[in-house]
């Protein structure tokens, strides 16, 4: 076994590391375990796609990266350092400076535009990447003094992708960032986080549960009962413009 | 970078307008009318104080039956006073009221000029102001008194008659009846020696530096002079109520608007959390979203606060700017129109910038941040979950299902809205509260009135002016030949007429000023006071009594009870045991037989001081008669409440009505955006404006009908608590808080219109509430 594959298999020395992660709801007889003991690592820049059926544990997961939930067990290292460790303001912080979020549900500010929603997340930066690029990259330049209910769900969809990139996050966390839209603007969100992955170089960690979209990640993670089923780097990737469902 | 969340607020502020407009005005009324009330209070209160200075306002007054020497005169100032002529007449006019004229004083108690002129000749005269207004005298009328006739130069204020007493131990004094005037030395000699009143006022020397000192300074004063003169009255400046009750009013109308101010700041402070809350309910997914994004509490805390804050701070920096003008001009005149003050001078007020403006400022700031503070605490995920339960609601609470189902649903809304609701009822029951003072002040002072005239133990009572010699307690010969003297002056061959005697002690309570109790001495077998002593005397020890029904009800008093009183200047303390009540609201007053009285007193059985009457009595000598109780006389207190109370109590009315309707308002207004989603979904299911009405709209008129109910039955023992507290504290004498059924019904009724306003406004709401609002949210 190389070096890389020990690494691989127990996640250590990787940008982001998750070690031992348990995670159960209720007490007693509805206690139900949620995570039983998720090992992972994700290198930097990598497209990781998080699959499951509902109740897998795949969003659980997600938010215990992402520093908005607690783990019974295990931790999260970000880049060397464990999230675990740290207290609510520092969590705070480090979310603030290094994760950026991605909803099914957009969340958009109703009463600002589209631009002001992307300042939103651009506050949150001492180095925030340059607005009117990035709404020309989320192709929404047109659109930056609309209000949310002006927009179409993909629109919206758009802003709230560059609300969590204008920050330029070192990982961008989307919880089922298509779960809402139709098929053709689906694909076009895919291309989209595709291309900011590309451009930018984030880490995306992406949970799903439409499987056509593992084709176009890096690293595909299969989960089912709170438990990695399955988890492969995938050799053979294709772009987000060929998938189809 | 500036935040652009702070982009949202001035959009925020435009799609709420209507709540945040009826929170400003509400603020902006509240606060004009403390501030101003606050100003015109502080201003005058420096006038007030000022006066003493300014106009030489006297340290005393005594009064003699005859005119004194100057060898009497300067035998009294020896003493370290200056004694000053301040004689009047009493002129009863032909419009009833009485005028009490002085000589224009240019050394003590000097005239402050209101308007106008002195008067110049012998035939004119300058009056009272606020005896003026009250009876639509201007400037250039003729007064007639019958046999003299003045014309009217000038309006004036006497600085030793801020409030109008003609008598220093009435009730209240009577701005309509009485008032004060001065004209020229001319004419004030013009009148004869019989008609003149030989009041002297006196200044010391030197100033006693504290109130015991004055009190030890005046009880050896009032022996001295007793040496040199004989006293028909002796009245120091501080137990002078002419003089000091309106700088005692004063304090307490202050306390009283600022409690006010405090309460309703706190009620808007938590109608401001319960909408944020509700707003951060409603933001709930984007909150989470904007934490996990790495926003901080401390951050989104800020941002929900600034609206809140802004409309507080210009509410009150607004308020303050209509304090200053508009409303301390009907401040001012409220004080005007109750007191008779000299000339007023704005003074600039930072205690009323700091009372009006940096307080409800900083209230506002702590419950928001507490209220913020505490729902922000939530993690991201559960806003992001939309859990924003502090506690897992443990169980549903069951309805069965024979009720039917759209009071089930109703009962479902009630629940879920419980805080709004419990914050409507602690606002229903200040607003009632407002609304019962309001508009129970009026029929109580009515029902006092009535109550009053069928009340009198005898249509006249006589209290006759004893000669301060009588009760010499150096020489009884001197005593008593002033008593055989007295007797025969007083005879009367009104057949009608029972004398009495009287004597006035002070109550000893810790809780509130002391307040005079007067005692009779009543003849055996009188025609009008139907006690039968006979049970009593002996058995007690001769400390057995009755007391009038208006002093059991104010001090709570039963039979058995024991009352200690004491001697008003003296420290002697005398005890009573409560035999019965007697039926008389007319005074605090307690009966006993008159021997009982003399012998208390060691004022012998032929000592009388007055006589009840069933018609006037018209032979005796007026000098003698001291005050004639009459209807009139017993029902000043109510007059002079209506006079310089009635626009206030309107003005009360329409503010409890306005934080009625601005609760009522906001809070309903509050349940239909709450469930904004709900009433979008039911329409979606088919159901009609009218049916969703019934639903959302009838859930909160059942809260509010109930919660009408029953504040109205709570205020109702609150006031009258609140009411027994103002007159033990601030009132002497006792009006009780009585009134009819159909106050309640008509308070119900406003309470009721106003929210049919409320509920109109809310059933367009309904209306408007799109369709797609459930579907936008479910995204």
């Amino acid at each position: 076994m190389t070096a890389r594959r020990i690494c691989e298999k127990w996640g250590e020395g990787m940008f982001l590391e998750i070690k031992g992660i348990r995670k159960s709801f209720g007490e007693g007889d509805s206690r139900v375990d949620v995570l039983k003991g998720i090992d992972l690592g994700i290198e930097k820049g990598e497209f990781c796609v998080l699959l499951g059926p509902s109740g897998s544990g795949k969003s659980t997961l997600l938010n215990i990266i992402g520093g908005i939930d607690h783990s019974d067990a295990g931790y999260i290292s970000i880049n060397h350092e464990k999230t675990g460790d740290m207290k609510e303001k520092k969590l705070t912080q480090y979310r603030r400076k290094h994760l950026g979020y991605i909803f099914q549900m957009y969340n958009l500010i109703p009463n600002l535009t589209v631009r002001e929603n992307i300042e939103v997340g651009a506050y949150l930066s001492d180095e925030p990447l340059d607005i009117d690029e990035m709404l020309h990259t989320l192709a929404i330049y047109e659109h930056q003094y609309k209000l949310p209910n002006q927009l179409s769900g993909g629109q919206q969809q758009r802003t709230a992708i560059g609300r969590a990139l204008i920050k330029n996050p070192d990982i961008l966390l989307c919880d089922e960032p298509t779960g809402a839209l139709d098929y053709r603007t689906s694909k076009e969100i895919l291309k989209l986080i595709e291309t900011v992955n590309q451009k930018y170089g984030n880490t995306i960690v992406m949970v799903t549960h439409n499987d056509a979209i593992k084709a176009m990640a890096d690293y595909v993670v299969h989960l089912k009962d709170g438990m990695i089923r399955k988890s492969y780097r995938n050799e053979n990737k294709i772009p987000a413009q060929e998938l189809n469902w | 970078m500036r935040n652009p969340l702070n982009k949202r607020l001035p959009r925020e502020l435009k799609s709420e307008v209507g709540k945040y407009l009826v929170i400003f005005v509400l603020l902006v009324t509240l606060i004009g009318f403390v501030s101003g009330f606050l100003i015109a209070d502080g201003s005058m209160r420096i006038t007030y104080d000022e006066s003493f200075e300014k106009y030489n306002i006297e340290d005393g007054y005594f009064d003699l039956s005859k005119e004194m020497t100057e060898n009497q005169k300067t035998a009294i100032e020896t003493n370290g006073v200056t004694v000053y002529e301040n004689g009047y007449v009493e002129e009863p006019l032909e419009n009833g009221s009485t005028l009490r004229i002085f000589q224009n004083r240019d050394e003590v108690d000097r005239v402050c000029l209101m308007e106008g002129m002195f008067p110049d000749e012998e035939d004119e005269i300058a009056i009272d102001r606020m005896y003026a207004d009250n009876n639509q005298v201007e400037i250039g009328d003729i007064l007639n008194s019958g046999s003299r006739k003045w014309k009217v130069t000038g309006l004036v204020a006497l600085s030793d008659y801020s409030a109008l007493f003609s008598k220093n131990n009435d009730t209240m004094f009577d701005a309509v009846k009485f008032g004060v005037a001065v004209v020229t030395p001319k004419a004030f000699d013009s009148f004869s020696t019989k008609e003149k009143n030989y009041r002297y006022s006196w200044v010391y020397d030197t100033k006693p530096a504290n109130e015991t000192e004055e009190n030890d300074t005046a009880e050896n004063l009032i022996k001295a002079i007793g040496k040199v003169v004989t006293l028909e009255a002796f009245v120091p400046q501080y137990q002078n109520q002419a003089i000091h009750f309106t700088g005692e009013d004063m304090g307490s109308d202050r306390s009283m608007m600022i409690a006010l101010l405090y309460i309703v700041i706190v009620i808007l402070a938590f109608v401001f959390g319960i909408t944020i809350s509700n707003t951060i309910t409603k933001e709930a997914n984007t909150i989470g979203t904007l934490r996990a994004s790495g926003y901080t509490r401390g951050e989104l805390v800020k941002h929900y606060m600034v609206l809140p804050m802004v409309v507080t701070a210009a509410g009150a920096v607004i308020g303050n700017g209509i304090g200053y003008t508009v409303m301390e001009d009907v401040c001012k005149n409220m004080y005007y129109g109750s007191y008779s003050l000299t000339k007023y001078k704005t003074t600039v007020n930072a205690e009323a910038f700091l009372i009006t403006t940096v307080s409800p400022f900083f209230i506002m700031l702590l419950i928001n941040l507490a209220i913020l503070s505490s729902k922000l605490t939530l993690s991201p995920l559960q806003f992001l979950r939309r859990d924003l339960r502090r506690r897992k609601q443990k169980r549903t609470i069951r309805l069965g299902n024979k009720i039917p189902f759209f009071s089930r649903f109703r009962l479902r809304i009630i629940f879920q809205n419980r805080s709004n609701y419990l914050m409507l009822f602690i606002g229903i029951l200040f607003a009632n509260l407002l609304l019962l003072f309001g508009m129970g002040l009026p029929i109580v002072l009515d029902h006092y009135q009535e109550n009053i005239q069928q009340n009198l133990i005898s249509p006249y009572q006589y209290m006759l002016r004893v000669p301060t010699s009588i009760l010499s307690e150096e020489s009884k010969v001197k005593s008593l030949l002033s008593m055989m003297e007295f007797s025969r002056a007083v005879e009367t061959d009104n057949e009608t007429a029972e004398a009495f005697s009287a004597y006035s002690l002070n109550t000893t309570s810790e809780i509130c000023d002391s307040e005079e109790i007067l005692l009779y001495g009543i003849q055996d077998n009188s025609r009008y006071v139907s006690i039968d002593f006979s049970k009593i005397e002996g058995d007690k020890g001769g400390n057995g009594v009755y007391i009038s029904s208006a002093y059991a009800d104010k001090y709570q008093l039963r039979p058995g009870d024991s009352i200690t009183l004491k001697e008003k200047y003296k420290g002697d303390t005398y005890k009573f045991c409560v035999e019965g009540i007697y039926d008389y609201i007319g005074a605090l007053a307690m009966f006993m037989p008159k021997a009982q009285l003399g012998q208390i007193f060691d004022m012998g059985n032929d000592y009388f001081s007055g006589y009840f009457s069933e018609t006037e009595i018209t032979d005796i000598n007026s000098k003698y008669i001291g005050s004639v109780i009459d209807s009139d006389a017993l029902t000043k207190v109510s007059r002079q409440l209506d006079v310089s109370m009635g626009s206030v109590m309107y003005l009360v009315d329409g503010f409890a009505m306005l934080i009625f309707i601005v609760l009522i308002y906001l809070l309903s207004k509050l349940v239909i955006e709450k469930n904004a989603q709900s009433i979008s979904m039911t329409k979606i299911l088919g159901y009609r404006n009218g049916e969703i009405s019934r639903l959302y709209i009838l859930a909160t008129s059942v809260m509010v009908v109930l919660s009408m109910v029953v504040t109205i039955v709570i205020d109702y023992y609150l006031m009258l608590w609140i009411f027994r507290q103002i007159m033990l504290r601030s009132m002497s004498g006792w009006i009780q808080f009585e009134v009819d059924s159909s106050l309640f019904i008509k308070m119900f009724v406003t309470g009721i219109l106003t929210y049919a306003i409320v509920a109109v406004m809310e059933f367009r709401k309904i209306q408007k509430v799109p369709m797609n609002e459930a579907l936008k949210n479910a995204e």
